[in-house]
């Protein structure tokens, strides 16, 4: 594995000297995100395996090129799992390209993203520097938290080589409960039972249904169950699944699909588009094919950010336009890990 | 330097620069650490911060900024020769949303009293140092405070949703937003915990969380100190979060009965506090797991609280640790390491060993569910070197830390105090990583400056003392 380490090291000093960029791949199963870039490949979905996983410690780390499946496949031996419900968009997505795109799925609002999770990093940076930041401990504040940093970011701002992730226990029992109601009954159900302290890990809306899930403690998820004026889904129910893996029907559109974070409150006019809310009123997935300003200027109006999902747009804008104190941040950050701009350039932004 | 341009765009009562007025200001609480500023400021607006900022950047004046000095690494240290930037006046909670369970609030609101002003509606603010009567949420935030509750509610970073900042330059930026994702790179994680090096929060968002109907304390008792920490090992095991976990060592648990009478065994090697949360049916389930479960693991006692009152009881030994210890010696210094938790038992052996080293008494309290260590070295700064022993033997503890697989911080920060651990845990190439990323943010370097990461100098020379990550030089590691 150090000959991987040290090739890899070598692909960022010749693109250093060649001034040529580098295109950084794990498994590739999320090709379609971010912009199309050129570069020399970096494949590091062979750079696998599990390096330390202790149950009792909570934490698993793992390089970069590891299966989300075989991570799974490990925690879930355990009784454990990751609390952030990582697509698994096919049997070659790697924890390298989980933790780079930062996508968690519909726990986030009641138990948080990728970065949250995020202990510490390996990595090498744009001058073939080998550097490790934070560790396999739950609470660590030496340094500046670079390992959250570079959750996200796309690989611009280094390969990650190697993550440790805080793991959380399966709950013992998980219901789904739902209902028919109209989108202003559901964002407002959503609201209130999200500012509940309920077992809720996940509420959403697809036009007509309103869904939740409930998990943990089997009394608690039972008695909750009752509570919640909805009735319960059978066993085997499946649209968790398929909106964590990008499966369900709103993500099987011939036109764009747009990802809108915004707060949860802010039931942004989306006119007719066809959409899905989930996060409990915090994301919306819309299909449009209206211009991609209109609809960074619908999500900046509510207060949140828009990214193309799937499709295609002008220039391959795919991201929400930056602030322009925030968009010299981002170049500075982006100079301070990747002074010859190799490292995925342009991948998020044009400029950096 | 002319620091009476500060009155153009302050009143001049915000404008402190007699020697009396100042003396305040020298410390925060790391008290063995003092410099008198050159000067000191108290705006109470978010212009005239801008304005302050930009005069130090074209003066190239160093700042640094300062919530309510609680601090226990020098964080808020000032520099001789710059300006002291103090966010005192910004206690505003400008405003409380229920329904997205948020509160903007500015950044020298206490700690605790987001969580008053949203009891009303269920809801608090979860994160919650031990200071938090005193300390702001500013600082929190320049820390990434942790507390009590954060194994199961998580650190200051994990509870803000947007930050408004002032550059050095003296522009406003807003960082993060009211939604769950935003985009571009995670500056709001980059900030938090940044120590004051990048920006001047001005701003937070937090997020407020519901309350759980329901909780209640366990204590356990342990005959052996290995037991207890194999116990916090076992309970974590079996998928159990409590909403917190904290572990006592017997000097410890003496010094606090001695003060509180919380009724602890004080004949126990070590005590246990596990608090449960949620609903009643889910919590009184986990107390009769839980209370199997270290009984399994060799606990002598376990007391389940009747009520609330004497769940507070438990917990009110816990918070009275400190003036305990303040109660049975002149001084105490306390440190603040992390360990993976299944290496409890061996650092605290290694702990003890060290305090017969150096002839100083150590109580031990810490969040044992995280394995954040706070070990409380007693001393007396009347008594000429014990400082300066009580220094060595706390950078003995954070070096231990390390060897472990831990770190030399969990909570408290760098600051000035662990600069020279800094070395250990990080090699020069890491090192200069973060100054590349303070440069980006700071390009003269005039925030905070000689904080949080250490020049490669400073290292070299502390260097010659010490071998990187502990690799070779622990000779006393043999004994622990």
């Amino acid at each position: 594995m150090k000959e991987k380490v040290d090739s890899i090291k070598g692909h960022v000093l010749n693109a250093v000297e060649q001034s040529k960029p580098l295109k950084i791949v794990g498994g590739n199963s999320k090709e379609f995100l971010g912009r199309a870039t050129t570069g020399t490949l970096v494949d590091i979905s062979d750079y696998s395996g599990i390096i330390s996983y202790e149950p009792t410690e909570l934490f698993i780390t793992a390089r970069a090129g590891t299966l989300l499946s075989d991570i799974n496949n490990t925690l879930s031996k355990q009784g454990q799992m990751l609390a952030f419900d990582p697509p698994n968009i096919s049997d070659k997505t790697t924890i390298g390209g989980v933790v780079a795109t930062g996508l968690s799925g519909s726990r986030r609002p009641y138990s948080g993203s990728v970065r949250d999770y995020i202990l510490g990093i390996r990595c090498i940076n744009g001058l073939g520097k080998e550097l490790t930041f934070g560790g396999q401990v739950m609470k660590n504040v030496a340094g500046y938290d670079l390992s959250r940093l570079m959750t996200g970011a796309f690989g611009t701002l280094g390969i990650i080589l190697e993550v440790s992730i805080k793991v959380v226990p399966i709950p013992e029992i998980e219901i789904t409960c739902s209902r028919s109601m109209t989108k202003e009954k559901a964002l407002a159900k959503m609201l209130e039972l999200s500012g509940q302290a309920i077992p809720l890990t996940a509420s959403c809306y697809d036009g007509e249904m309103f869904y939740i899930r409930l998990s943990g403690n089997e009394n608690s998820v039972r008695a909750t169950s009752k509570e919640v004026d909805l009735d319960i889904e059978e066993q085997g129910f499946n649209l968790w699944n398929e909106l964590r893996d990008y499966k369900a029907p709103i993500f099987n559109s011939d036109i764009n699909t747009w990802r809108v974070s915004v707060p949860t409150t802010a039931n942004p006019d989306i006119g007719d588009d066809p959409y899905l809310v989930d996060w409990g009123g915090g994301l919306y997935w819309l299909n449009s094919e209206r211009p991609a300003k209109e609809i960074f200027d619908l999500a900046r109006e509510a207060g949140g950010s828009a990214m193309l999902f799937r499709g295609s747009v002008q220039d391959q804008n795919m991201f929400q336009p930056l602030s322009n104190g925030l968009l010299s941040l981002h170049k500075g950050l982006k100079k301070a890990f990747d002074p010859h701009g190799i490292l995925n350039p342009g991948k998020m932004y044009a400029s950096f | 330097m002319d620091f009476n341009k500060f009155t153009e765009f302050l009143p001049p009562e915000a404008v402190l620069l007699s020697e009396e007025s100042k003396r305040v200001y020298e410390c925060d609480a790391l008290s063995a650490h003092r410099v008198m500023p050159a000067c000191v400021v108290l705006p109470d607006t978010v212009e005239q911060v801008q304005a302050i900022l930009s005069y130090c950047y074209s003066s190239d004046i160093p700042v640094v900024a300062r919530g309510a000095g609680t601090g226990l690494s020098g964080g808020a240290m000032p520099h001789a020769e710059g300006v002291l930037l103090s966010l005192a006046k910004f206690n505003k909670i400008l405003e409380i949303d229920p329904i997205q369970r948020s509160a903007r609030v500015q950044p020298g609101v206490r700690n605790l009293a987001i969580s008053e002003a949203v009891k009303s509606f269920c809801l608090y603010y979860a994160p919650d140092p031990s200071s938090q009567i005193a300390c702001t949420i500013g600082g929190n935030v320049a820390e990434n405070s942790g507390g009590v509750h954060c194994l199961k509610y998580g650190l200051t970073v994990h509870n803000i949703l947007q930050l408004k900042i002032v550059t050095i330059e003296g522009e406003l930026i807003t960082i993060g937003s009211h939604a769950y994702d935003s985009a571009g790179y995670d500056l709001l994680a980059l900030l938090t915990g940044s120590e004051g090096m990048l920006g001047v929060i001005v701003e937070v968002t937090v997020k407020l969380i519901p309350k759980a109907p329901f909780s209640r304390v366990l204590l356990a008792a342990f005959d052996d100190i290995e037991k207890a920490g194999n116990a916090v090992a076992g309970v974590i095991a079996k998928g159990i979060i409590p909403a917190g976990f904290e572990m006592m060592d017997k000097a410890g648990v003496r010094a606090v009965e001695d003060f509180v009478h919380a009724g602890y065994p004080i004949d126990a090697e070590a005590i246990l506090l596990c608090e449960l949360d949620g609903t009643e049916e889910e919590v009184q389930t986990g107390l009769l797991e839980v209370e199997s479960l270290l009984k399994q693991y060799g606990a002598i006692e376990v007391r389940v609280a009747r009520d609330e009152a004497e769940s507070e009881l438990f917990w009110a030994g816990r918070k009275a640790a400190f003036p305990a210890a303040g109660r049975i010696a002149p001084d105490y210094y306390c440190m603040d390491g992390t360990i993976p938790r299944k290496h409890i038992a061996e650092v605290l052996a290694g702990i003890n060993a060290l305090s017969k080293k150096y002839k100083l008494d150590v109580i031990n309290v810490f969040h044992a569910g995280d394995g954040n260590l706070h070990p409380l070295i007693l001393y007396d700064v009347a008594v000429p070197g014990e400082l300066k022993r009580t220094e060595a033997f706390g950078s003995e503890i954070l070096q231990l830390c390390i060897a472990m697989g831990g770190t030399i911080t969990g909570e408290h920060g760098v600051g000035i105090e662990k600069i020279n651990e800094m070395c250990i845990q990080f090699d020069d190439d890491e090192l200069e990583q973060f100054h590349a990323v303070k440069t980006a943010f700071d390009t003269k370097g005039l925030l905070n400056p000689g904080k949080a990461v250490p020049t490669l100098n400073r290292c070299a020379e502390f260097g010659a003392m010490h071998v990187h990550r502990g690799k070779d030089k622990f000779p006393e590691l043999e004994r622990f």
